[in-house]
């Protein structure tokens, strides 16, 4: 008996839902637009607008990946609102699991107007759909738009599928890593920046072991890494070793870079790094908030991998705990034969699509990319990258100083900034005023590492294979890489595992590569 | 709760019988819904698994490879690695995992004073409410080898550090006893209340018997709630390859991957982090299908033991 009332009750208490799903039938237009997030906004405004003789507002939906905890208030929002008559709908995903959004939403034909990518990666897996005419093409349309056509040709090339163009590109310095050091551990010790990859091995030695923070313990490392072989630290200590950029030249065919030997003396670099205590011992499992809190809390003295420019926010929480600690940026590491290298990205870090499943016409995409254009001009870059003027940022000679409350631009800013099209050069917007040392340093180092910049020769290029599954082999390598660095691997299997990369697609990539290479 | 085995004369017994409880009926709907819609359509989705399926296309103009990524998944070199890891996983969850949340509740019910047990049963289970985030992090400020609470205790007596995180042989020990932690509390309270329910006459002849302690859990305790443990243990046989993706996911490193992958986390990464939509799906199909033989066959079991089963 007790039973059956039991399942009354969930019958009945469906039953109930049901309805009430039913009387907030009328409200469909309201709940779509509040799918995203808090951005249910001012139908007043609206009307008032329509009261207004001005043109209608442009609506636009805008998905993007978000890099920061929570999503943005609406005050940057609805500024940019303002000054592009537009009427935005902002749908921010965490960055972490963006990829998984991007292909159920994809999956699903839900992708909104403006869909930003993740990174490189997740383009290359659009490309199939591209070329099957899913986004539009906006190559032939951009020279209608004044500061649009002033993107970069060379990084638009870059971008382009199968010769056509059909993205904006979220530019980027193309040489930015190097390392983040602790300079007045280095000075204590009497050691120079490293010069070369030898000196950079004394140093994460010394400072593993003649006690940089004279507290009488043995207890600092060198050399923070993290479970990433791409914007870790291996790959821009590889660059240096003088390993191409993933893939190079090799008795004039294009070969994979963990076919050089430059690769394998990175391998036994760190290797060697790590046998000897001189990096964390767990960087295959460290996540890269552990790494940066290793290095931010003084465990550590060298954080190399990502971008030189974050100096600031690691100095930021080191000097937290050590109010006398100095950061510096260096970027200048030689090879053993006294060789320049740093590889480069292609010129963007994200891009920008356009759906055919929701822009319904030509009409309409002119009217979204108008909005673009006007993000290129530099009172909307400015508001979108730095913030509101006074609130978030200050202009000191030129250049944008951003507030001391950091935490406030992490919220109300960080989510928008990361979606600006093209780069200072393009978009007018204000550079950044830096009054960190090592910081300004970074800025000198950027432009210096593009000198010796090595990029990837197959960015342009595409391959059916490594489309369909370059990325799932590339873990082969990956986990070999790995293996190899903490001694259960030797030459000898690693190259049965790139053997067994060959085997299960590899060998047609380089073959699909090597086809356009000799065009 | 089963339909009455009444054969009816007419169909306008039926109609009587359907008039009569009309209300009931009607209060079924939604729940019928619920199972048609959430349940039932989306396994049209798994026609994708036979198709390469284009998200452009849809699944009406997508085109049909037959089985070929049925074949290509027993193909595949690690597949039986995977399928391997899975069953070990799921047999430590069964064997070591499963016995402990009863034998608490028996230890629980043992103990004097409603203070106690209720006090030690909350600190058991709110574990529960920890993400597994949280849990995976915890373990790794403890056992890094970067200053470890647990390394460092182990070389302040002398013995060599142990790499948890990074040796392929430390992956179950680490995986089983981070699920015991978080969820063996939780487990207990269903078969807390069952207990509960025993009729306390029983135990007092038995105490006039003379029986123990001991006796008197293996006498009464137990075949009491025999039924409970038995429907818990299809249930559990029933997500077989459920292993929890998200924890696995957080532990899986590259140095442990030979032991940690399976078929969750490589649905993950072959699925939807790599947009292979129709292989991702084959291997879903496959993983319900043997969950859908595993229960099927446990239940039979149980009622050719003369248990009830779950249905």
């Amino acid at each position: 008996m007790k039973k059956k009332s039991f399942t009354m009750l969930l019958t009945s208490l469906l039953a109930l839902s049901t309805l009430l799903a039913g009387c907030g039938g009328n409200n469909n237009q309201a709940s779509s637009e509040t799918a995203s997030s808090e951005s249910t906004a001012k139908p007043v405004e609206t009307e008032a607008a329509k009261e207004d003789v001005k043109e209608e507002p442009t609506q636009i939906k805008i998905m993007l990946p978000l890099n920061t905890t929570d999503t943005p208030p609406d005050t940057i929002k609805n500024e940019v609102e303002k000054l592009t008559n537009t009427k935005l709908t902002y749908q921010f995903f965490p960055a972490d699991t963006y990829e998984e959004k991007l292909n159920s939403s994809f999956a699903t034909g839900s992708l909104p107007q403006v869909t930003y990518l993740k990174n490189q990666t997740t383009f290359i897996q659009m490309k199939e759909a591209i070329k099957d005419g899913q986004f539009w093409e906006i190559g032939p349309l951009l020279s209608e738009f004044p500061n649009l056509s002033k993107l970069k040709p060379e990084i638009l090339n870059n971008t382009k599928v199968d010769g056509k163009l059909y993205t904006l590109y979220i530019g980027r310095p193309l040489a930015r890593q190097g390392i983040i050091y602790r300079k007045d551990w280095a000075d204590k010790l009497g050691l120079a920046a490293p010069a070369n990859v030898d000196e950079l091995f004394e140093m994460a030695k010394a400072f593993t072991e003649q006690d940089p923070d004279g507290n009488g313990i043995k207890d600092t490392i060198g050399i923070v890494d993290r479970n990433e072989l791409t914007y870790g630290a291996f790959k821009t200590v590889s660059s240096w070793f003088g390993t191409p950029n993933s893939w190079g030249e090799k008795d004039g065919k294009l070969a994979p870079e963990f076919t050089f030997d430059e690769y394998f003396d990175t391998m036994d670099f760190f290797k060697k790094v790590r046998e000897g205590g001189y990096m964390n011992q767990d960087f295959a499992a460290t996540s890269k908030t552990d790494a940066v809190n290793m290095f931010t809390s003084g465990k550590a003295g060298l954080y190399i991998g990502g971008s030189i420019q974050d100096i600031d926010t690691l100095n930021k929480d080191t000097i937290k705990l050590f109010p006398d600690a100095v950061l510096d940026t260096h970027s200048m590491v030689a090879s053993p034969e006294g060789k320049y290298a740093q590889w480069m990205i292609p010129g963007y870090n994200n891009v920008v699509m356009f759906p055919k499943s929701a822009v319904k016409d030509e009409a309409e995409l002119k009217k979204i990319l108008a909005f673009f254009d006007q993000m290129m001009t530099p009172e909307v870059a400015n508001l979108m990258y730095w913030g509101i003027e006074g609130t978030h940022y200050t202009v000191v000679d030129g250049k944008a100083k951003p507030a001391d409350d950091k935490d406030l631009i992490e919220r109300e800013v960080k989510g928008f900034k990361d979606s600006v099209i093209g780069e200072y050069e393009t978009n007018g917007m204000y550079q950044s005023y830096n009054v960190l040392p090592g910081r300004i340093h970074a800025e000198e180092l950027v432009l210096e590492n593009v000198k010796v910049g090595v990029a990837d020769p197959t960015v342009a290029m595409d391959s059916a294979t490594y489309t369909e599954k370059g990325v799932e082999i590339q873990q082969i390598i990956t986990d070999a890489t790995y293996k190899y660095m903490y001694g259960q691997l030797d030459r000898a299997g690693f190259e049965k595992e790139v053997e067994n990369w060959k085997s299960r697609g590899g060998d047609k990539i380089i073959e699909e590569y090597n086809a356009l290479y000799k065009k | 709760m089963q339909p009455e085995p009444e054969i009816y004369k007419s169909s306008s017994v039926l109609k009587k019988r359907l008039w009569r409880n009309k209300l009931l009926y009607v209060m079924l709907i939604p729940g019928v819904l619920y199972f048609i819609i959430f349940k039932y359509l989306p396994m049209y989705g798994l026609i994708i698994s036979f198709q390469d399926y284009k998200p452009y296309k849809g699944i009406m103009g997508s085109d049909w490879v037959g089985m070929k990524h049925f074949s290509r998944l027993f193909t595949e070199p690690d597949f039986l690695n995977i399928l391997v890891n899975t069953l070990v996983l799921f047999g430590m969850n069964i064997l070591i995992y499963f016995p402990i949340p009863i034998i608490l509740a028996l230890m629980l019910n043992e103990l004097q004073g409603t203070f106690f047990k209720r006090t030690f049963q909350s600190l058991f289970y709110i574990p529960h409410f920890l993400s597994w985030v949280i849990v995976v992090s915890i373990s790794f400020v403890m056992v890094t080898m970067d200053g470890g609470i647990i390394n460092e205790l182990l070389s302040y007596f002398g013995f060599k550090q142990i790499n948890f995180l990074l040796d392929p042989g430390w992956f179950r020990p680490m995986y089983i006893i981070q699920v015991i932690w978080r969820e063996a509390g939780w487990g207990t309270i269903i078969y807390l209340a069952s207990i509960a329910a025993i009729d306390p006459g029983l135990y007092e002849a038995s105490r006039m018997d003379g029986a123990g302690r001991i006796r008197q859990v293996w006498h009464i305790t137990l075949p009491a709630i025999r039924g409970v443990i038995i429907t818990l243990f299809i249930l559990k046989i029933g997500s077989v390859l459920d292993l929890g993706f998200e924890h696995v996911y957080l532990l899986l490193n590259s140095m442990n991957r030979e032991v940690a992958e399976i078929i969750d986390t490589y649905v993950y990464t072959a699925g939807l982090r790599q947009g292979q939509f129709s292989y991702s799906t084959a291997i879903g199909f496959f993983k319900s299908i043997v969950g859908l033989i595993m229960v099927m066959s446990v239940n039979k079991l149980s009622k050719k033991m003369g248990e009830e089963g779950v249905y």
